[in-house]
């Protein structure tokens, strides 16, 4: 009997201290592999800003009105927000492998669904940011022509560019992380929706005054107009 | 006379040197030019290839007028020589093949000429009717004084005979009553006179002014022209061979009437190429040349155009506009003593600023042109001028012949001479003279000898017509002369940087051009646009050939 | 050199036949092929009166058009008066015409004439609008006389005008260009200039060719570039200017767009330059400095210009809030509500251009966007200056216009201010 338990103790010792050598290296080469993880995100980091201050991605982010909401919403600037989204993502994916490294059951599918979700979930998030940006620039474009040529409702119609981007951006998001195939479906459902972001684009883009002279004949007096203003020059 | 060939046309194709025997050489040392000297040395001007000569005014004169001022038409002034000598010379020149054109002064006389010596001395006197009297100087208002800077009117009160007479040019020159039958008749005896001697033709002064009737401007008359016409029928009747050059500082358009149907004058001074052609080399720009040849009318076939660069009077800036007149003044005579009257008082060689590349350019200009070209004496060896000598002088000075004793004109002591010679270190007779220049190939004398040859040796230059190429680069003035199948393309940089010029010859494509001096080949003619490349001031002439 | 790669080769053929030139006329073109050749007849008539002597080349650069313009241009070479004796001018004035390949532009069109002046040597230029009502021959003269003869390097157009034209110049582009750059110059933005060959080897060397205020309103970044390098300045009386066919001028949108964006956008490339200088001094002046007569009875809809001032300070109050300060767009938003005794005092009006300027300077919302939030605040200050004016004589209005300016340099220490502000909290 004593002999059983010491043999079961010591069995258990000797797995105790099997899996304990087993494990622990594991998690030193989990740990080495989350400080190299650090560094390369924190390397990274630094990469990625300096790119983003090359292409003076701030500026333009400033005159779309994204800095802007950036700053409402008490976040950093454009640049700093993308290079350390980009160190959290691959500290976040270093870790993430390194946790898969102990061999934990179960775990290691997980780990690896969460993985592959990260690029996506990247890429989405981009896109938001696009979408933002594009709605805000646009829309103001189309209030400032609308406004300028004296159309009826300009708040109207710079809202409803901005919508409709957003709904745009919000539904390629979706699509992008693969959770949203009824929302895509119901996005082309609304073809119009689109249609009004194909006219928002050239109207805001493609051609700012052709747009605003588009408006303008909307509005009915552009001849009128014309002998009411004394020429400017 | 016996030994010229008869040819009618030989004035179209001759090339003329115009001198004044005073100022040409002087055979007997007492400083000034004669007969005998000038027949000394037409050896020199054979050599050089002229083939007529137009002499200034030799007749006896008070020389009020530089000669102008015929006291005699009938003699020679004693200055220059004897009737005797001038048969010499006459004969010396035929005998060369030179023939020989003289001044004759028709609308006017000198007041010291028997005929207005007897017409003043009463008023009953069977010559009075040989001059225009008046008792009013009021008659003929509104004609234009010539001399205005001299003249108050065209009447000059005779003291003698209590009348006023009619003189356009100087109150000393009596103008001739042309509608007096007498005169004419006269005057053909006088013309008559130097023909039966064996002259060629005459280059007659004044034409204009011949006739004049009341409520016109006196100038260019109908009447005037069936006067000349009446001339030319006598000389053809009479004379078959002979030429008149008329002398008419107009517009070519003006001048051309001239010309009649090729029943009046067989050749006529073309007056406004002349300071274009100076302008055109100043400005770079073929512009000035190419606007006045296509403002020149067509001439009747007979007919040729006399074309010179410089001659004994200014460089005369009656036949250009305002503008033009300030430009040229501006350009070539920034210093006022150059000016006189509506001119520029100057030499060829003076006004290039000595330039070789510039005065050869111009003498090709000159000798390709349509048109008979003259050279005024000394310019083949690009003589200087003394601008410090009053009224026209400062181009009349002595021929240098050499760099020795008075320039070889005239062993006279130097101050006996008619004018001093040039001396300055440029154009001084010691670095500039005939001697010097024949020695070397390269000399500006032995290029205007084998360019005159070349002239000569194609008729195309003095009879082909002429058609302007328009290249793009207008500082390129390029022409075709064309006589039958004889085509010659002349092409000349007006600037004085290299040039590229693209010339369209299309239509003579597969001709080869030939450069005439070189008689190199260059590259056959195709469809593309003929490109050349000029040095400063650089002109060619390429004979086209189908080969 | 940039000039070797966007000159055809046509083009530089028939610059190889002109050669050497003293004088360039340069004619931006697009399909204005009815008027170029009475405005290319009055420049050869007025070049053939005053600068017969010069060797000239008339250039034409035309944006593609599709009236054959080109063809109207070369087509007339070779008319002349019959009957003329002499020659109609000393030289060959030639005429060149070449198309470039961006879009039409009057940028494009300047930078090609300066590779040309730059290529033939040319010591004096002009350009020219092929769209002038009525050229006469003397405007051309005055136009180029300055720099011909009295050496200035860059020199503007002075004009007659009616009371109510050039209202932009008189209330902005003039007082505040001179308080900022500090030269008197009063028309910077004109159809027509001319400049030295100096100047045009400057420009050319520039590498700005593809910014919109350059490409839309070159001649004021050229006189900009006059000033800044210290090249000698002045204008030259031409006569009255053409009044813009109703419909064919720019509106006043664009108009804005283009001037008030150009001037804001020199203002930040020279900007070394103007932050130390204060008041302004005058340049030389050939003939008189200004002539106004009296209006042609325009009939202005006033209360339609006041209507849409008052809406765009409502409607766009998101977007003006960030451009001018708080105090400043209170100001306006109160003015906008006003009904009786309106007035857009010079004060205001100054000091929110200034901060417009700073603004357009921080990029605090996109450049084009903030000068087309300026339009409704200028109709506002356009109907307080018709309200004033509806009865002035030209006096009263040059008296008014000094007063503008003097207003201008007083405040130009606050833009200097703003302009520094915001770049501290930046860094």
């Amino acid at each position: 009997m004593k002999d059983v338990i010491v043999q079961g103790l010591s069995q258990a010792y000797e797995n105790l201290v099997r899996m304990l050598a087993e494990f622990l290296p594991r998690l030193v080469v989990m740990l080495v592999i989350i400080l190299i993880g650090l560094l390369v995100a924190w390397l990274l980091k630094i990469i990625v800003r300096g790119i983003l201050r090359l292409t003076k991605l701030d500026r333009l982010s400033e005159e779309a009105g994204a800095s802007r909401m950036l700053r409402l919403a008490a976040l950093p600037k454009m640049s700093e927000l993308l290079s350390r989204s980009i160190f959290w993502i691959t500290w976040f994916g270093f870790i993430l492998i390194g946790v898969g490294v102990l061999e934990v059951a179960g775990l290691q599918e997980q780990i690896s669904r969460l993985l592959q979700l990260l690029p996506e979930v990247f890429v989405a998030i981009v896109i938001l940011f696009l979408g933002l940006i594009a709605a805000n620039f646009l829309s103001r474009a189309a209030l400032l022509a609308s406004v300028n040529a004296g159309h009826p409702s300009p708040k109207l119609l710079s809202w409803l560019i901005r919508f409709v981007i957003w709904i745009m951006a919000i539904s390629m998001a979706l699509e992008e992380l693969g959770v949203g195939r009824q929302t895509v479906i119901a996005a082309f459902s609304i073809m119009f929706g689109a249609l009004m972001l194909g006219l928002a684009i050239a109207f805001g883009l493609g051609g700012q005054d052709l747009a605003r002279r588009f408006l303008e004949r909307r509005a009915g007096d552009e001849e009128k107009e014309k002998h009411e203003e004394p020429s400017p020059l | 006379m016996a030994d010229m060939p008869v040819d009618g046309l030989w004035y179209k194709d001759a090339v003329f040197y115009q001198l004044h025997v005073r100022t040409f050489c002087d055979s007997n040392g007492d400083g000034i030019g004669d007969f005998r000297g000038l027949t000394q040395k037409l050896d020199y001007l054979q050599e050089l290839g002229i083939n007529a000569l137009w002499l200034m005014p030799f007749y006896p004169s008070p020389l009020r007028d530089d000669g102008y001022d015929i006291a005699d038409y009938t003699s020679v002034h004693p200055m220059y020589g004897t009737l005797e000598d001038f048969k010499a010379f006459l004969a010396a020149a035929h005998e060369r093949k030179i023939r020989v054109v003289i001044e004759m002064v028709l609308n006017h006389t000198s007041d010291q000429h028997p005929w207005f010596q007897e017409a003043r001395s009463s008023r009953d006197n069977p010559k009075r009717d040989w001059y225009v009297w008046s008792e009013t100087d009021t008659r003929y208002q509104g004609v234009r004084i010539i001399f205005l800077d001299t003249e108050l009117s065209n009447w000059a009160w005779d003291p003698i005979s209590k009348e006023y007479y009619w003189h356009r040019f100087f109150s000393h020159q009596p103008d001739l009553n042309f509608d007096n039958p007498a005169v004419r008749a006269a005057v053909w005896d006088v013309m008559r006179f130097w023909l039966d001697m064996g002259v060629d033709g005459f280059r007659l002064d004044a034409v204009p002014y011949l006739v004049e009737r009341e409520g016109t401007s006196c100038e260019n008359l109908q009447e005037t022209h069936e006067i000349i016409r009446d001339l030319r029928r006598r000389l053809d009747e009479g004379y078959p061979g002979r030429m008149l050059l008329a002398e008419a500082n107009q517009w070519p358009a003006d001048v051309s009437a001239y010309f009649g149907t090729g029943d009046e004058f067989h050749m006529a001074f073309h007056f406004p190429l002349m300071p274009r052609m100076f302008m055109a080399v100043k400005l770079e720009d073929r512009k000035p040349i190419i606007e006045i040849l296509e403002q020149t009318p067509q001439i009747p076939e007979n007919c040729q155009w006399c074309i010179f660069l410089r001659n004994h009077d200014e460089l005369t800036l009656e036949m250009v506009t305002d503008i033009e007149r300030d430009y040229m003044y501006d350009e070539f005579a920034g210093d006022k003593t150059m000016r006189i009257n509506l001119g520029i008082r100057r030499r060829l060689a003076p006004m290039m600023e000595n330039d070789r590349r510039r005065v050869e350019l111009l003498c090709g200009l000159l000798l390709s042109m349509p048109g008979t070209p003259i050279i005024y004496y000394g310019d083949e060896i690009g003589m200087g001028d003394n601008i410090y000598l009053g009224d026209r002088n400062g181009v009349r000075t002595p021929m240098q012949w050499n760099g020795g004793w008075n320039a070889g004109f005239s062993s006279a002591d130097p101050e006996r001479l008619y004018s001093p010679l040039i001396s300055n270190p440029v154009y001084g007779y010691q670095s500039i003279n005939v001697d010097s220049q024949r020695r070397t190939q390269h000399s500006l004398l032995s290029w205007m000898k084998s360019v005159i040859k070349t002239r000569n040796s194609f008729r195309v230059f003095s009879r082909g017509t002429i058609e302007f190429l328009d290249p793009p680069n207008h500082r390129v003035l390029a022409y075709v002369r064309m006589l039958g199948d004889e085509k010659i393309l002349v092409v000349n940089n007006l600037s004085s940087s290299a040039q590229a010029v693209e010339l369209n010859l299309r239509q003579y494509k597969g001709q080869i051009p030939i450069e005439m001096f070189g008689r190199n080949l260059f590259p056959r003619i195709g469809e593309l646009p003929y490109l050349l490349t000029l040095g400063p001031y650089q002109f060619y002439w390429f004979r086209l050939r189908r080969i | 050199m940039a000039e070797d790669t966007f000159l055809g080769d046509d083009f530089l053929r028939q610059l190889m036949n002109v050669g050497e030139v003293d004088l360039l006329v340069g004619i931006p073109s697009y399909n204005n092929a009815e008027t170029i050749g009475a405005t290319v007849q009055a420049i050869e008539d007025s070049l053939r009166q005053a600068f017969i002597r010069d060797r000239v080349v008339i250039l034409n650069v035309d944006g593609g058009s599709t009236d054959n313009t080109c063809e109207a241009l070369l087509g007339m070479n070779g008319k002349r008066g019959t009957g003329a004796r002499g020659l109609t001018s000393l030289r060959t004035v030639h005429r060149v015409s070449s198309q470039y390949a961006n879009a039409p532009s009057q940028g494009s069109a300047l930078h090609s004439v300066l590779a040309a002046a730059d290529l033939l040597r040319a010591r004096y230029c002009a350009i020219v609008s092929p769209a002038m009502a009525n050229p006469s021959a003397e405007w051309m003269a005055n136009l180029l006389r300055p720099v011909h003869q009295e050496k200035c390097d860059f020199v503007a157009p002075l004009y007659r005008r009616s009371k109510y034209q050039g209202l932009l110049a008189r209330n902005l582009l003039y007082p505040m260009s001179r308080a900022v750059f500090g030269k008197k110059i009063r028309e910077l933005y004109a159809d027509e200039w001319a400049f030295s060959g100096a100047l045009a080897a400057q420009c050319l060397g520039r590498n700005v060719w593809q910014e919109e205020a350059v490409r839309a309103r070159p001649e004021a970044w050229m006189g900009v570039t006059a000033i800044c390098g210290d090249f000698k300045c002045g204008q030259s009386f031409l006569g009255p200017k053409a009044p813009i066919a109703a419909g064919a001028g720019p509106d006043i949108v664009e108009a804005i767009r283009q001037t008030v964006g150009g001037l804001f956008w020199c203002l930040e490339e020279q900007q070394d330059y103007w932050m130390g200088k204060t008041g302004s001094e005058s340049v030389a002046t050939f003939g008189p400095e200004h002539e106004l007569t009296a209006d042609e009875g325009q009939s202005l809809n006033a209360d339609k210009i006041l209507e849409m001032f008052q809406r765009g300070v409502n409607e766009l109050e998101p977007i003006l809030s960030p451009i001018l300060t708080a105090e400043t767009h209170a100001e306006i938003k109160a003015l906008a509500q006003q009904q009786e005794g309106f007035r857009f005092g010079v004060e205001l009006w100054v000091k929110t251009l200034y901060e417009f300027a700073a603004s357009y300077h921080h990029s605090v919302i996109n450049r084009d966007h903030l000068v087309q939030a300026l339009v409704p605040i200028y109709r506002g200050r356009l109907y307080s200056f018709l309200l004033e004016h509806a009865d002035s004589s030209p006096e009263e209005m040059e008296a008014d216009t000094e007063a503008l300016c003097g207003e201008f340099e007083r405040q130009k220490p606050y833009l200097v201010e703003r302009w520094k502000a915001k770049a501290e909290v930046k860094t």
